[in-house]
């Protein structure tokens, strides 16, 4: 019975490393331990073993079990391994390059309209929107442009036939135009017709103006304007807002200076002037970026806000202009080509 | 317009200013200064007047002369010096460039051989030292200054041109007065007028000039004719024609300069008649009649019509009022009598004019803008004071005027302390009162109230935009200086607002999109009438209309992005650029029943045949753009798939492609969704390669809600779910979401109350061989779970059968087995 057991050990260990499959190994693995195997088979012949031999025999066939054991589990474990390495495909080249798409990119004039709203939200500004298409009495009326001024002029504003109907755009006057928003002003007309003061908007959006499109002009650009209306606002206060918004926007070495100008919603009226010598498009010692003001008294009274009450600021600025002052870009006809190589370079 | 700083100085004294002090000043009072230029010769090196002492014929050629030329001792007496200029002879007086020098245009002045005989230096023109157009001959220096003089001390000095944009409010800037009275200001120095005494009168000629006739006051409140007798045409003098030169005006004749001469000293337009041309010997202010035409001084014939003011003589037009004189009046050599017109038009009948002629000239800008006419005497007084001075001759009769003075009385209060309210920093009284004054506006009278000293400040006619005292605060800011203005923190009130949902939906569903490997563009929102038609329908066409439209192709508003971002594809395709997906935010504008509705809306497109890549991946397909749409929509907090199913009654686009595309959603409901392919022979007509999906979802604003309601944790069952799966064999013409839906409310309906249906989800479809011809199968797989407990197989089997045996009872359905 010792030669049995000795024997059928050597068996497991000339047999087993010959097996390639499971279900060679389970059926190896049932002739040796499985309960009609011959292990089985030999420990019911422990019956026929004198008593005294019986604690060695049963040590050596717990001994033989243990060993029949070992050699299975490692046969077993290496089928598992080579099971792990065949779901492994070949092996890597890690300069390959991906085949993936390369992530997508926001548009450098979605990047500088929210920067800018970023910066305009710290100091309390909220983002108001509204029609591209308006009425000659919010683009224009409202804003204390009186109906002859050439920005009305056909020959600088898109309009609509008289008979056009826009249903959710609302008129304010009987019979006026239809057109396209030549600022975004617009917009802040509208807020403060529908709301009270404090308001403290900003309404950045598409614009429309009747140019030749070349190098720095577009059919429709963006704009980004800003209205504050408070009690007892001043024109230090609008020079710490656009001080706050250039610096934040080019650096703290930006400098900013004001420049009386005209603009018929507001008064006093500036340019706003800055010099940056860290940007490189900017070879100038100033360079002229957005216009702004105190907003008019009439413009106030004309929507029913009592004038001596209430003052505030309004500014102004092409995104499209900071967005070629920030990047160094030089023409504006890259914003709307789109070429890939231009977009990839930004977002 | 432009502003010469000789000119200047016979106003205010600049005398220690530089240019870039005086250019700063014309910034910072509101003017942008938009170019500084100098007349004159520039500085000019080893360049000295010579005297011709001998002139040879060159022995090589026969144009070249071999002149001996004195430049002066310290320059070393006398050059030999080869010359092929002809307008010369000896004992003139000229530039002479010596070895050393450099003229403009970096040339370098060298000793040379000229066809074989020696040069030393370069007799010049005027062209050459850049001091004039004129490269006839040499430039001769008339008034022969001394030889060897360095030419720049030999030549008049040069003039600096400030170009300057005057803005629209500051009509009275129109002119050097005008300017020259706001550097006072700046500078505190005094304004000197120009001295305007009337001339002496003789007596009146009725034979030159007898009527003066106003048929329309409304547009000509004021008219004066004056007549002068006996004049001399000729060229103006130097000086004058020198500064009209300077800033951009070509000097004519006496006459017509002395005429721009005042116009851009008082911004007084004026016009000159030779009397003798003046049919009748008057002049009538009257509407053109119908059929009229002038031939203006441009040699354009004008056809005239009846709302147009012209100047009339007894028999026909001679002038677009205020706009441009006719070549049959206006002054010429032989002119010897002439009567000068000095009026007042009104602003919007010369702009209507003007626009209708598309003809303006520095008369009508100035009309245009609006004059002052208070200035009309004086500026009348000058102008003839100049003609008597440079043309002789004499003033016949005093000045016939029609219409009055228009009476000028204007005064604006203003208190102090409310100016530093406004500014919000302090400019003491006294600067206030100073910057006033500066300008001319005059504290007539003080008073103490309330809010402390109140002035009332006298506002001169040329200032009729002042009218309020913000306006006041203006012209003392201005005046005080902005640059001045303190350096502060911003203040403000923390507002109870929200970001308008518009922009926060652009945000959310652009950060996903990226998120997909989008491209995220921005395209041009007019396009052609063709393109509405290809995307919405020819019946779209005419409501997206513009009235007037700046060129063809973009004449409509868009009724979608696709077009825009397919023009994007096709140049990124076109460039050699592996273009695949883009996006775009922004405005669609959707014609309705009652009327186009401007909305909200998010487009994208995707190229699926992309790049080669040396490993494939699955491709885009239809689903894909429902996944996306599916998203972009529940961004808008619409549920694309609880839609319920809308008739759709929109007009066909021949854009996308037939049965590979769907629409949803409705505008009536406040949206709509477009998704699927676009229409391969139209991709190919537009020169775009390879099949393109696209989808766009468009939103009514006011339908968009901000922020949302906060949401609420939903308490979800620990218990294990039970699955089972089953397959429907249904006709193939079922369309999956009925299937789905039907069999969802069969396993709601077996369902009991103790345990819930988790989820319906086809995870299969099948078509071919082993089922029925016209029919296909669906696979779903059903997830049950109870709140409290592991499910039981028998209950979840009971459940399941009940459900089989529903779906074998429905027509047209069989379970698979």
């Amino acid at each position: 019975m010792q030669d049995s057991l000795s024997a059928l050990v050597e068996r497991a260990k000339s047999e087993l490393p010959n097996i390639t499959s499971r279900p060679d190994f389970e059926s190896l693995k049932a002739t040796l331990v499985g309960p009609k195997g011959e292990l089985t088979g030999l420990m019911k012949q422990m019956g026929t073993v004198s008593k005294e031999e019986r604690p060695a025999m049963g040590k050596l066939i717990n001994e033989t079990k243990n060993a029949l054991q070992g050699l299975l589990d490692a046969t077993l474990s290496g089928f598992e391994a080579a099971e792990l390495a065949a779901q492994l495909g070949p092996a890597i080249d890690p300069t390959l390059p991906s085949p993936d798409s390369i992530a997508g990119t926001r548009h450098p004039l979605t990047l500088v309209r929210e920067e800018l709203n970023a910066i305009l939200k710290k100091v309390g500004f909220t983002v108001v929107e509204g029609p591209e298409v308006e009425t000659e009495y919010y683009c224009f009326d409202a804003l204390n442009t009186p109906a002859t001024h050439p920005a009305r002029d056909p020959q600088d504003t898109f309009y609509f036939p008289t008979d056009a109907k826009f249903s959710n755009i609302d008129k304010k006057v009987e019979n006026e135009k239809y057109l396209l928003r030549t600022h975004t002003s617009s917009v802040q007309i509208r807020t403060m017709l529908k709301g009270e003061p404090p308001i403290r908007i900003v309404s950045p959006g598409r614009v429309y103006r009747r140019d030749t499109v070349d190098a720095t002009h577009s059919a429709n650009f963006h704009q980004m304007e800003g209205l504050y209306v408070d009690k007892n606002v001043t024109v230090k206060d609008l020079k710490a807002l656009l001080d706050y918004i250039l610096k934040s926007l080019l650096g703290s070495d930006t400098k900013v200076r004001f420049r009386p100008h005209y603009f018929g919603y507001t008064e006093p009226s500036f340019e706003v002037d800055l010099s940056a010598k860290h940007l490189s498009k900017v070879n100038k010692e100033w360079v002229e970026i957005m216009g702004c003001g105190m907003v008019d008294p009439a413009v106030f009274d004309d929507i029913g806000y009592d004038s001596s009450v209430w003052s505030g600021y309004a500014f102004g600025m092409g995104i499209e202009r900071i967005a070629m002052m920030m990047y160094g870009i030089d023409d504006i006809r890259y914003f709307y080509q789109n070429d890939l190589r231009f977009l990839r370079q930004f977002g | 317009m432009k502003i010469s700083r000789n000119w200047l100085q016979d106003y205010v004294d600049l005398t220690g200013l530089t240019d870039e002090q005086i250019s700063e000043a014309i910034t910072f009072l509101g003017f942008e200064v938009e170019g500084i230029e100098s007349t004159g010769a520039p500085q000019l090196e080893n360049v000295v007047v010579g005297e011709i002492l001998t002139r040879d014929q060159h022995p090589n050629a026969d144009r070249l002369s071999i002149c001996s030329v004195g430049v002066g001792e310290a320059n070393g007496d006398t050059k030999r010096i080869v010359c092929g200029a002809q307008n010369y002879k000896v004992g003139d007086r000229v530039p002479v460039a010596l070895i050393g020098a450099v003229l403009p245009g970096d040339f370098k002045i060298k000793p040379s051989k000229i066809r074989g005989e020696a040069s030393e230096g370069m007799m010049c023109s005027g062209k050459e030292l850049q001091i004039g157009e004129d490269h006839s001959g040499l430039m001769l220096l008339a008034d022969r200054p001394e030889v060897g003089t360095p030419i720049n001390a030999a030549l008049p000095a040069g003039d600096i041109v400030f170009d300057i944009e005057i803005t629209p409010n500051r009509p009275d800037c129109q002119s050097h007065l005008g300017v020259a009275r706001e550097l006072a200001a700046w500078f505190r120095r005094e304004l000197r007028y120009p001295s305007t005494a009337p001339a002496a009168a003789a007596a009146a000629r009725p034979d030159l000039f007898k009527d003066l006739r106003v048929d329309h006051d409304e547009d000509c409140p004021l008219y004066t004719a004056s007549v002068i007798s006996g004049v001399k045409v000729g060229p103006s003098p130097d000086w004058m024609q020198q500064r009209l030169s300077a800033v951009g005006v070509r000097p004519i004749n006496n006459l017509v300069d002395i005429g721009n001469y005042v116009m851009l000293e008082y911004g007084q337009p004026m016009h000159a008649f030779d009397a003798n041309k003046l049919g009748g010997s008057s002049i009538i202010v009257r509407r053109a009649t119908e059929g009229e035409t002038l031939v203006t001084l441009d040699e354009k014939e004008r056809k005239l019509t009846t709302d147009m003011l012209v100047i009339a003589d007894a028999e026909k037009p001679v002038v677009v009022a205020g706009i441009m004189g006719g070549e049959n009046s206006g002054v010429d050599a032989s002119t010897t009598d002439l009567v000068l017109e000095v009026a007042v038009f009104r602003r919007f009948s010369i702009r209507a004019t003007s626009r209708a002629l598309g003809l303006s000239s520095d008369s009508s800008y100035r009309f245009e803008r609006g004059i002052d006419a208070h200035a009309v005497p004086e500026a009348t007084s000058r102008a003839i004071a100049l003609i008597l001075e440079t043309a002789g001759g004499t003033l016949c009769g005093s000045t016939q005027r029609i219409g009055s003075d228009v009476s000028w009385e204007r005064e604006v209060a203003v208190i102090p302390a409310w100016v530093r309210s406004r500014l919000g920093f302090e400019i003491v009284d006294a600067d206030q009162r100073s910057a006033l004054e500066a300008l001319d506006l005059l504290i007539v009278r003080e008073e103490e109230g309330d809010a402390g000293v109140e002035w009332t400040v006298r506002i001169p006619s040329w200032r009729s935009d002042l009218d309020r005292p913000i306006d006041l605060v203006e012209e003392i800011l201005r005046v005080h200086g902005t640059a001045k203005i303190p350096a502060t923190t911003v203040t403000g009130p923390g507002l109870l607002a929200k970001d308008d949902p518009i922009a926060e939906f652009n945000r959310r569903v652009g950060a996903y999109l990226i998120g997909q490997n989008f491209n995220e563009c921005v395209t041009y929102s007019l396009r052609s009438s063709a393109e509405i038609s290809t995307w919405s329908g020819n019946a779209a066409v005419q409501p997206l209309a513009l009235d007037n439209p700046f060129v063809e192709d973009q004449s409509h508003l868009r009724s979608s992005m696709v077009s825009g971002l397919l023009d994007t594809l096709k140049l990124n395709q076109s460039r050699g650029n592996a273009v695949s997906r883009l996006f775009e935010t922004g405005r669609v504008f959707i014609p309705q029943k009652d009327g186009v509705v401007e909305c909200a809306a998010v487009g994208f497109v995707i190229a699926t045949d992309g790049a080669p890549a040396w490993k494939e991946r699955e491709s885009s397909d239809f689903y894909t753009t429902k996944r996306l749409v599916e998203t972009l929509a529940d961004n808008a907090g619409v549920d694309l798939a609880r839609q319920p199913h809308l008739a759709d009654d929109s007009p066909a686009s021949s854009g996308w492609q037939d049965a590979q595309h769907t629409l949803q959603g409705d505008m009536r409901y406040g949206w709509t969704a477009r998704f699927g392919m676009l229409d391969l022979a139209g991709l190919k007509s537009r020169g775009i390669e390879g099949k393109v999906l696209a989808g766009i979802f468009a939103i009514l604003p006011e339908r968009l809600k901000g922020g949302g309601k906060r949401k609420r944790f939903q308490p979800f069952s620990l218990q294990p779910a039970a699955l089972r799966d089953v397959a429907l064999i249904v006709p193939q013409s079922a369309t999956a979401g009925e299937v789905l839906k039907d069999l969802s409310k069969f396993a709601r309906d077996v369902t009991p109350k103790s345990f819930a249906l988790e989820d319906v989800n086809l995870f299969d479809v099948y078509e071919g061989k082993g089922l029925p011809e016209g029919a296909k199968s669906l696979a779903f797989s059903l997830r049950f779970r109870a709140a409290d407990r592991t499910l039981k197989d028998a209950e979840v089997n009971q459940t399941f059968n009940a459900l089989l045996e529903k779906i074998s009872a429905k027509e047209g359905y069989e379970i698979r087995q």
